[in-house]
Order: C-alpha cells, then sequence, then structure tokens
C-alpha cells in the first residue's frame, strides 16, 4: 500500500510517485496540493487511484491529481490522464457517469444593493424555471428527431431553436458542440432517459447561485470577461443526466469483455477501456459527444430559465435585467488535443475527470474576446462560501496538459455529513449569514455542507501558486438553488 | 443492525456492503440496501409487480445490470421497488419479480452503478461484496 514516504516532493506543490513503486505503472503518478491537502489525500483511497490510472494503456507523462482530488470510482476526482491516441485507451471511467458535468457562469449589469429587496422573490422564481431534484423531468421535452439533432450540434441546436444566443455559443467552451458525435452509438434505453430531461438541474451536488463579484484579482482579465466588483452574477453546476448516465452505465458495461479481448490487464474494472483506435473506443467516443452535446442543451435551456426568472422578478423594478454568459466550461470529459511530450507535439485523448481546461493566453481554442487574457476557469466552493474565477495559463500546457482544478472536493463522506449535520439547520445558519436557500431535501442539504468540503480557496492558492490558473475573481454566494 | 446491508464510508459518493447466503439471496439484499439510500421502503405503497429478465458476462455485470435496471425503472415510472424475489440467478443470467410503488419523499438520485472495487466473493456464510453507487 502506497505512504507517503514513497511520494517525492519535486515542487512547492507537487509530489511525485516514481513508477517503480508498482510493476503495473506506465508512468509516475502526481499530486498537486500543500502539505495539508497531501496529508488528505491518504485519507481515502485517492493515491491508490491514482497510481490505477498510471497503469493505462498508452498514457504518457503522469497520472496526475489535481489539488480538489479526492476518491472517486476508477479514477480519483480531480483526475488528469492523456493518452497517445495510436497506442492509447479511451475509459468511460475516466470521464464519468455525469459525461460533460460542466458550469455556466452568468454576468448581469446589476450591482448587488440592486437586487437585494427581490432576492427572496428572485430564489422562488428560479426555483420555479429551473426545475431540479430526483424524478427530474425538464424545462423541455424533446422527439425523437429533435434529440437526434441536438446531440450532434448541441448549442447550435439551441441557437437554431431561439433558446440561445450566438454569444453564449462564443463563450462556451467547444462552441457548445462537441465533434464526432454519432447517435447511432447511443442506446436506446438512454434517448428514452433523454427525451424528457432537457432543462433540469438535477440533485446532488448540482446547484444554480446567485452571487456577487467580491474580490478582482486581476483587473485586465475581469474586465474582458465583464466582471467587476460588487456584480450579480449566477453559476448553473449540472451535467448530462440521465442520458449521460446510462451513455457511460452502457459502455462502462458494453466494454467489459472487451478489455479481454485486447489483452488489457486493469487493476479496477470500473477502468474499463477499449483501444482509441478500434471500432470499440470510437463508438464509446460517438456516444459519448452525444452526452456532451445532450449537457451543453441542458445548460443552456436552463439559462433560458435564468433569463425568464430575472425578468419576471426584475422587470421595471431595475433598469437592465440581462444576463450574459461570461463562459462555460466542462469538468467530466475525453478530449482529442495536441500537446508537446518531451519537445515533440502529438496527438493525445485527454481525461479530464473532475478536472477543468485551462488554456493560456493566444490559444485559438480560446474565445477571440479573451485570446489576449487566456480561458476563463470556473471553480465553484462548496454551498456558502465562495467561488472562483481563474484563468487558464502556458504553465498549465507544459505540467497538466490545460488542466486545473474544478471545485473544492470533497473530505467528508455523505453519511458522516448527514450523522453530523442537521439540513434545517445549515439552512438556518446559511439564512443567517445572509444567503437565501431553497433545497429539495434537507438530507442532500446536509450532505452538501461546506463542513463536507475542502476550502476551496486553499484549493485555488495552489493551483495559483504553481501557476496553471491564475486567480481573476472571487465570487460569494446570495442565493443558493438544489435539488 | 440489518443483516442485510450496511453503508460503508465513501468520501464522495454512497457505498454499500452486502451479505447473502445464495445469490439470489446477496441480489435481492444489493436491491434492498440500493432502494434505502433513495427512500423509505416502508413508506413505499406497493401497487406494481414488474418481471425482470436479463443476462451479462459475468456475475459481477449481472449486478450491475440487475440494480441499473432497477434504477432505469424507477425512473421511468416514478417508483421504488421495496420487495424482491429472485427467480433463478445464474452467474450470468437472472429472472427476478420486483414489487414497488409510489413513494413520496424520494431523498437522493442515484445516477448509477458502478464497477468500482465490485467483487463477489464467497464466504462460509454465502456470498458478500461491496457496490459503490454514484451519486
Amino acid at each position: 500500500m502506497v505512504q507517503k514516504r514513497d511520494f517525492q516532493q519535486v515542487d512547492k506543490y507537487i509530489w511525485e510517485l516514481s513508477k517503480d513503486f508498482r510493476d503495473d505503472m506506465r508512468v509516475p503518478a502526481q499530486l498537486f496540493g500543500d502539505a495539508e491537502l497531501f496529508d488528505a489525500a491518504f485519507r481515502d483511497r485517492t493515491v491508490e487511484q491514482l497510481v490505477n490510472t498510471a497503469t493505462l494503456p498508452g498514457i504518457v507523462k503522469y497520472a496526475m491529481a489535481m489539488p480538489d482530488f479526492h476518491q472517486g470510482y476508477g479514477f480519483p476526482i480531480g483526475g488528469v490522464a492523456a493518452m497517445r491516441t495510436d497506442t492509447g485507451v479511451i475509459s468511460p471511467g475516466g470521464v464519468g457517469y455525469d459525461i460533460n458535468c460542466g458550469v455556466r457562469l452568468l454576468g448581469t449589469h446589476l450591482e448587488q444593493d440592486k437586487i437585494a429587496p427581490y432576492l427572496r422573490d428572485l430564489t422562488a422564481a428560479l426555483y420555479r424555471a429551473c426545475p431540479s431534484g430526483v424524478g427530474g423531468k425538464g424545462r423541455m421535452r424533446v422527439s425523437e428527431r429533435e434529440l437526434n439533432e441536438l446531440m450532434v450540434e448541441g448549442g447550435k441546436w439551441a441557437l437554431k431553436r431561439g433558446l440561445a444566443r450566438q454569444e453564449d455559443l462564443a463563450h462556451t467552451e467547444e462552441g457548445g458542440c462537441f465533434p464526432g458525435a454519432d447517435p447511432s452509438k447511443v442506446s436506446a434505453r438512454a434517448k428514452e432517459r433523454g427525451r424528457p430531461q432537457v432543462g433540469s438541474l438535477g440533485a446532488g451536488n448540482h446547484f444554480i447561485e446567485v452571487d456577487v463579484v467580491d474580490e478582482i484579482h486581476d483587473p485586465e482579465a475581469a474586465e474582458a470577461f465583464g466582471l467587476w466588483e460588487g456584480q450579480v452574477a449566477v453559476q448553473i453546476h449540472c451535467g448530462s443526466r440521465g442520458f449521460g448516465h446510462q451513455v457511460c452505465d452502457d459502455y462502462v458495461k458494453g466494454l467489459q469483455p472487451v478489455v479481454q479481448k485486447y489483452g488489457i490487464q486493469l487493476p479496477d474494472r470500473e477502468l474499463v477501456c477499449a483501444p482509441i483506435d478500434s471500432p470499440e473506443g470510437r463508438d464509446y467516443y460517438g456516444a459519448m459527444a452525444c452526452a456532451v452535446n445532450y449537457a451543453f442543451v441542458n445548460r443552456q435551456v436552463l439559462v433560458m430559465g435564468v433569463r425568464e426568472a430575472f425578468e419576471q422578478v426584475l422587470a421595471g423594478k431595475v433598469k437592465d435585467f440581462d444576463l450574459f454568459q461570461v463562459y462555460g466550461v466542462t469538468h467530466n470529459i475525453a478530449k482529442f488535443e495536441e500537446h508537446e511530450v518531451d519537445g515533440k507535439r502529438m496527438k493525445l485523448c485527454v481525461h479530464r475527470k473532475g478536472a477543468t481546461r485551462a488554456f493560456p493566453p493566444g490559444h485559438p481554442e480560446v474565445p477571440e474576446d479573451y485570446r489576449d487574457v487566456g480561458q476563463p476557469v470556473l471553480v465553484p466552493g462548496s454551498m456558502g462560501t465562495a467561488s472562483y474565477v481563474l484563468v487558464g495559463t502556458q504553465k498549465a500546457m507544459e505540467l497538466t496538459f490545460g488542466s486545473t482544478c474544478h471545485g473544492a472536493g470533497r473530505v467528508m463522506s455523505r453519511r458522516k455529513a448527514r450523522k453530523r449535520i442537521r439540513g434545517s439547520e445549515l439552512r438556518h445558519e446559511l439564512e443567517e449569514q445572509g444567503i437565501v436557500v431553497r433545497a429539495g431535501s434537507m438530507e442532500g442539504l446536509a450532505e452538501e455542507a461546506p463542513a463536507a468540503y475542502k476550502d476551496v480557496s486553499r484549493v485555488v492558492e495552489v493551483v495559483h501558486g504553481v501557476g496553471i490558473a491564475h486567480k481573476v475573481a472571487r465570487l460569494r454566494p446570495l442565493a443558493v438553488i438544489k435539488g | 443492525m440489518d443483516n442485510r446491508f450496511e453503508e460503508v464510508e465513501h468520501t464522495a459518493d454512497i457505498a454499500i456492503r452486502v451479505w447473502g447466503h445464495d445469490l439470489a439471496e446477496l441480489f435481492a439484499n444489493a436491491a434492498y440496501g440500493m432502494v434505502c439510500q433513495m427512500a423509505d421502503p416502508d413508506a413505499a405503497v406497493r401497487t406494481v409487480e414488474r418481471l425482470i429478465e436479463l443476462e451479462a458476462y459475468d456475475a459481477e455485470t449481472l449486478l450491475v445490470a440487475w440494480l441499473g435496471e432497477l434504477l432505469y425503472l424507477d425512473e421511468r415510472d416514478g417508483y421504488v421497488f421495496t420487495d424482491f424475489d429472485l427467480l433463478e440467478v445464474a452467474p450470468t443470467r437472472l429472472r427476478a419479480i420486483a414489487w414497488g410503488g409510489p413513494v413520496r419523499d424520494c431523498r437522493r438520485y442515484i445516477k448509477a452503478v458502478t464497477f468500482s472495487d465490485l467483487k463477489i466473493v464467497h464466504t462460509d456464510e454465502g456470498y458478500e461484496t461491496t457496490i459503490v453507487f454514484d451519486v
């Protein structure tokens, strides 16, 4: 079993485990964190899962865990692993069941005091306009034909239907439309589950939050992103719902015999995979891409719900109730990207499982109006604490295949959180802090308590200190909507 | 203490350890343990009966398929299934009846049943396994 002393501290915030530690490791493992976060990695199965990830065929450089790491299934959460496209594998377990779980940040033209008198009404309107919770029917039910279209077109489908603005798409990772989607690789069951859920938040750690920008760290980047101190903003965090979960489930089950076919030895069945260059690998990618686009549409339809709620409550009361899209990121995905490995440009399949892309200034995939400063990175904290907007860097390209953290990362099990924290008391505490809460489940709320998470500021200090993303702004919550 | 299953620690998700004297009992107890994570099984009114027939690659995949089928039916029909009769469980084939009904308070949504650390182990008393659910 791996211990702290097996790691070497190679940098202020980087701890490395040699690939000689275990016979089946193909590359070393790297944990990103300060001393306290590094210690915490050994309290659950994070490190073992990271070591397991390092055994995957075709993996290059390192198996990495961002500082919000914690135990997942297969990959640790916060996991980043890139595979060569010629000899490497693609793993549904390396993407997760919530394919393209991600975050959208919307900005407003409003100061906090302008909405303060209406905050409770606004929260109620958002709760109604953005369906959440178990059972989760969405704002829209689409036909089979519409579903087939949106699986391929993603945000472009929403644009055609008047559910998105051009700038919404321009300010979304991949332009809100992920290439390579193949609806014929998606099961009938996934499609059946997906049709009624478009525009739904789900439950668990998904949320909508009304925030205020309370600190600016990088005025130039903040200005480029349209953010200013005292500004009201909105975050949406959710994924591909039952559609994506079913796609992943289908392939995690379906690829079990395929691993044997290609002679791949796995230390954990959840790391099930297929060679990227194989019919099975291409099938999974085609289906995964459909789920990526489904999630882009799902979040876009929720954006429409947020715009509707703001108009409903604030029209006639404030000068401009409009919301614009700052950016949308994904943090569960496998993507084909070009990166430099040992001085050579290589096409790689980069898996980010609870990790966010963080591309630097000048990169062609960064929206044109942000290209001078870099790609926005959205890092929601735990409920009631803070969230951050960061910006991608060249250092991220050098160290982590252009990747960084995605959130605060859990430290306490849901079981412990339920035992120690009462949802109703937590809601009361948050309300005492001036945070309005609408939640469908008190038990769900308790499980998402701030005490169950790492300190997001600490996680952000690490990525800022390493240089794989730089702080731009901090957001503080005013209202939280959860399933 | 329930001798069918117990919840075990997992940082982010939900995990249960399940026992059974034979595979049929293991599968029934796994389904019961799963529904306990979502709702109070005693609060469900037993109004429907479903026949479930599945085949899978091996016993672990069959267990994932069985629990996944119940989750799918729960979502589709708005029920929870609380009672199970595993008529036949060969390692790669299953025939079962599940009874359940609507429940007012479904407190948790389970996204999926994972293969994480999933191994059905033969013990002196029968079978044991640990299942991690993605929530």
